[in-house]
């Protein structure tokens, strides 16, 4: 394809989008002169150029469609909304023909390519008459092989599933229209950015003039950074531009009343991040067309206009950019989800009592997860939210709903402004540097070395810091990547970044916080991207090489769910419809492997639950339900008796199993004094009674039970004096008596 | 007889009879690459290691604006990692350049294709794989590197390193 041909595609489709906006906007201000005058401009510049490229198909089409646009603009005929329907018919065929000379270079001459149809459907609305040999006269609509053959009365029903107005990989998306007055700044400023090198060049020594040369090459450089950011830089208005004619149609075919109203539409996004919010946003329109605005006669009946309003609004926020669909429309009935969702076996009946309402609305993005009860073309076939979801996730961004029944519902996008430069924070782990996308960070703590024994909770392997009365999981960036850190004492103080994102909150232990910068992300090699924990790397300010470390993978391989059920459970430690009860606490191992952790001294036999925190140790305690513990007895331990290797002690004429998770009884001399509890369990009805050997009885305190820890620790977990405890395991007790009888 | 007419069909009657090595040195091994799979040879460079990666991996490097995957010819060839000296070559690697971490590179050899004798079996089997032929010159037998397996793509396909990488995580 010639670069004239090429040229000429790219303005007519531009052309022929302003076009369809105009149209949509005509239908409210019919008679509008500027709008009329713009439609023109449109069919005109295509009409002159096909001639000369020679295109008889379209130069008919645009002729036609010129024939009628003038007595429009002469207020000869009325901008009716046949006309209207009738102009958009040629719209699409236009664009038809364009994009069948981009990908075959002809615009199609087949006997199917025929457009007598449409030209006399022009014509007729033109009121001209068409000549006798014209056969389809009365159902000229058939225009086959449209995407949308709208057109008054006729095919109202046969509603276009609505791919994308246009396909990716075409000429008018592969280019960029750039302002010229962008281009002179970028020429000027790479100008500048060669003299200064030939300067820097020339200085052999160091000058005071060194200094200022680099300064100016900082500023020189930003500038530039600058400027070829604006020129990937896309109004949002060119994709909200597609939907004024989408929701006409999608309305038109639902007999709804809707009217669409843009806001922000100046606001700047990189163009690779407009095209992939692309279909994402369509889908949420076409979701608020066919399942937030009700049809004008609900409305009437909730007291709301007939007209119902679908807002979209983008604005610049944090360094993202925010685009958000609202409508006024009949909201989501949370009750009528949680059914589904309990109905589809997502979530327990329990579970749906006691969820919040944006969990509740979470539950939308799972995968085919439905509300609506009759497919319609449009949507409710449950694909949908949870492509959005992954559509802009893979661009980087977030999506929330809020929606509040009755009233409409509001879907907020977040999208990076651009994703090649990106704000991160370099830190520093087992002497290497590693990058962390600042998107994903919440805080950043300094854990002084005195402290850091008393934030840090265990539970099993697991290490937990205490932040504000939640509980958030720790990862080692070094231990993770499986390097080895000269740091290895806790007691020196360390920080913890706090990363959010998919679903997930975790604190990453890294060894040394370096000040952030704007890198630019460079691609790894496949073979490296299959390491699965690295998303690019960058050069850093002094030159040395860092690895971008991707969060979500981190928190994904160490086996966080992003499960919205477990997800609040998870990380708060609030009381969740269980009862207070008394606990027994209870410690029974030497918490010898905290010392090698750093964690500070031995714990001393002796000491109570309430001095903790001062003496500054971590500890992991254990809890009995107290109605399990039926006596606390003191025994010497020679009274203590084996059988193999198992430990018994007769007690008030029974023989008891004793358990020592602890291997207290292995320590203690002959004369020592033991703390037994003497605890009984019932067992297909049969009562057992058995001891445990533990090292001190600390506290009887009252706390509740934990649910959903198990992805945390395979224990069962209770809260008991606002710490946590491990519950002491009834399995392990039922091994041991049976290993007794 | 016809003279040819353009550079390129003279280099190719020239890779007909001589080919041009560059030769390098590993652990005193001496081993040659085909010049034309050769962008650039950028002396010793710092190589950014990456946590994680197969053994076979130095690390990752920039260059030109791109980050490169670096290849340990060493760790191939299943000797120490650690070396002296280090000297990184880029290689063209089919449109998809890589760097290749030696020891050290010296010159550029033309070399009569008719000293060309079989792959020497003297060297391991594992590794074996990597060359593509063996010539006997004056200094001794240059062995033949084909850059084509050494890419990281394709070590990492054939799993050729497995029982190395294991080794290396074990320890």
């Amino acid at each position: 394809m010639d670069d004239l041909t090429k040229e000429f595609l790219a303005e007519s489709m531009d052309g022929l989008d302003r076009m369809e906006r105009c149209l949509t906007e005509l239908e409210q201000r019919p008679g509008d002169r500027e709008l009329l005058g713009e439609i023109f401009r449109a069919v005109h510049t295509i009409k002159g150029s096909t001639g000369f490229l020679g295109f008889n198909r379209l130069e008919l089409l645009a002729h036609a469609g010129e024939g009628l646009l003038d007595s429009l603009r002469a207020a000869r005929i009325n901008a009716t909304p046949e006309v209207v329907s009738g102009l958009l018919q040629l719209l699409d065929v236009l664009r038809q023909i364009l994009k069948l000379i981009e990908l075959t270079g002809g615009e199609g001459t087949r006997a199917s390519d025929q457009d007598s149809a449409l030209v006399a459907l022009l014509k007729r609305l033109n009121g001209m008459e068409v000549e006798p040999n014209q056969e389809e006269r009365g159902a000229v609509v058939e225009v086959r092989e449209l995407p949308s053959a709208t057109v008054s009365g006729a095919s109202a029903a046969s509603l276009p599933a609505y791919t994308s107005p246009t396909q990716s990989g075409g000429v008018s998306e592969q280019t960029l229209r750039v302002d010229v007055e962008v281009l002179n700044r970028m020429m000027n400023l790479v100008g500048e950015l060669v003299l200064t090198r030939n300067q820097l060049l020339q200085v052999h020594s160091v000058t005071p003039h060194v200094a200022e040369l680099t300064r100016r090459l900082d500023s020189v450089t930003a500038d530039l950074r600058e400027t070829v950011m604006q020129a990937r830089m896309q109004p949002v208005g060119h994709l909200f531009g597609k939907f004024p004619r989408m929701i006409r149609d999608l309305a038109r075919s639902c007999g709804k009343k809707i009217r669409l109203e843009c806001f922000g539409q100046e606001t700047g996004l990189d163009k690779s991040l407009l095209e992939a919010i692309k279909d994402p946003l369509a889908h949420a329109v076409r979701n608020a067309v066919d399942h937030g605005i009700e049809h004008p006669s609900a409305r009437a009946l909730a007291g709301k206009p007939a007209e119902g309003v679908i807002r979209l609004q983008a604005r610049q926020h944090n360094g993202s950019v925010v685009i958000e669909i609202s409508d006024d429309g009949k909201g989501i009935s949370i009750a009528r989800v949680l059914e589904k969702a309990i109905a589809l076996e997502i979530i327990t009946a329990e579970r749906a009592a006691n969820m919040s309402k944006r969990e509740a609305l979470q539950l939308l993005f799972l995968p085919g997860f439905s509300t609506s009860e009759t497919v319609t073309h449009l949507s409710g076939r449950g694909v949908g939210m949870d492509v959005v979801l992954a559509n802009v996730e893979k661009a980087g961004g977030t999506v929330e709903l809020d929606s509040h029944e009755g009233q409409g519902t509001t879907l907020r996008l977040r999208v990076p402004l651009t994703l090649a430069i990106v704000p991160a924070l370099v830190v520093r782990s087992a002497e290497q540097s590693f990058c962390l996308p600042q998107g994903s960070l919440a805080e950043l703590i300094y854990v002084p070395g005195r402290d850091a024994a008393a934030s840090i909770e265990f539970i099993g392997d697991a290490e937990l810091y205490r932040l504000r009365e939640t509980l958030l999981p720790m990862l080692r960036l070094d231990r993770m990547l499986g390097l080895q850190s000269q740091k290895a004492e806790d007691a020196q103080g360390f920080y913890l970044v706090v990363l959010e994102g998919e679903g997930v909150r975790f604190g990453l232990v890294v060894d040394e916080i370096l000040p952030p910068e704007e890198i630019v992300v460079k691609p790894l090699s496949p073979v490296i991207r299959e390491i699965g924990f690295f998303s690019g790397a960058t050069v850093l300010g002094n030159g040395m090489l860092a690895l971008i470390v991707d969060t979500a993978a981190i928190a994904a391989r160490a086996g966080m769910d992003r499960l919205p059920e477990q997800e609040t459970v998870l990380f708060s430690t609030a009381p969740e419809m269980n009862l207070q009860q008394s606990f027994l606490v209870f410690e029974d191992r030497r918490l010898e492997s905290r010392t090698d952790r750093g964690l500070g001294r031995e714990i001393e036999p002796g000491f109570c639950v309430g001095a903790e925190a001062e003496l500054g140790h971590a500890t992991e305690r254990k809890v009995l339900p107290l109605h399990a513990v039926e006596r606390i007895e003191s025994v010497a331990a020679h009274q203590v008796e084996y059988v193999g290797r198992r430990a018994l002690l007769r007690y008030r004429g029974e023989l008891l199993a004793l358990e020592d998770a602890g291997s207290v009884l292995a320590e203690a001399v002959p004369e020592a004094s033991l703390t037994v509890l003497i605890c009984h369990a019932s067992e297909n009805g049969r009562d057992h009674r058995y001891g445990i050997v533990v090292r001190n009885v600390l506290d009887v305190a009252m706390g509740e039970l934990l649910e959903g820890t198990a992805p945390l620790c395979p224990e069962r977990l209770a809260l008991v004096n606002d710490r946590l405890a491990v519950v002491h395991e009834q399995v392990c007790l039922e091994h041991v008596l049976e290993e007794v009888s | 007889m016809s003279v040819p007419e353009n550079g390129k069909s003279l280099v190719g009657l020239a890779a007909e009879d001589e080919v041009a090595l560059c030769w390098l040195t590993v652990d005193g091994r001496l081993l040659g690459i085909d010049t034309r799979q050769i962008r650039e040879v950028l002396g010793p460079r710092t190589v950014q290691a990456v946590p994680l990666a197969p053994a076979f991996i130095a690390g990752v490097l920039a260059y030109r604006g791109e980050v490169l995957t670096a290849v340990s010819l060493r760790c191939l060839l299943d000797l120490p990692s650690h070396s002296q000296e280090s000297c990184v070559l880029v290689l063209d690697g089919g449109g998809n350049p890589f760097a290749l971490v030696v020891d050290r590179v010296g010159g550029v050899v033309e070399i009569d294709v008719k000293s060309l004798v079989a792959t020497s079996a003297t060297l391991g089997t594992g590794s074996k794989a990597l060359f593509c032929g063996a010539y006997r010159t004056p200094e001794g037998l240059l062995v033949q590197l084909d850059t084509n397996r050494l890419r990281p793509e394709h070590l990492s396909e054939t799993g050729l390193l497995e029982r190395e990488t294991a080794g290396e995580r074990g320890r």
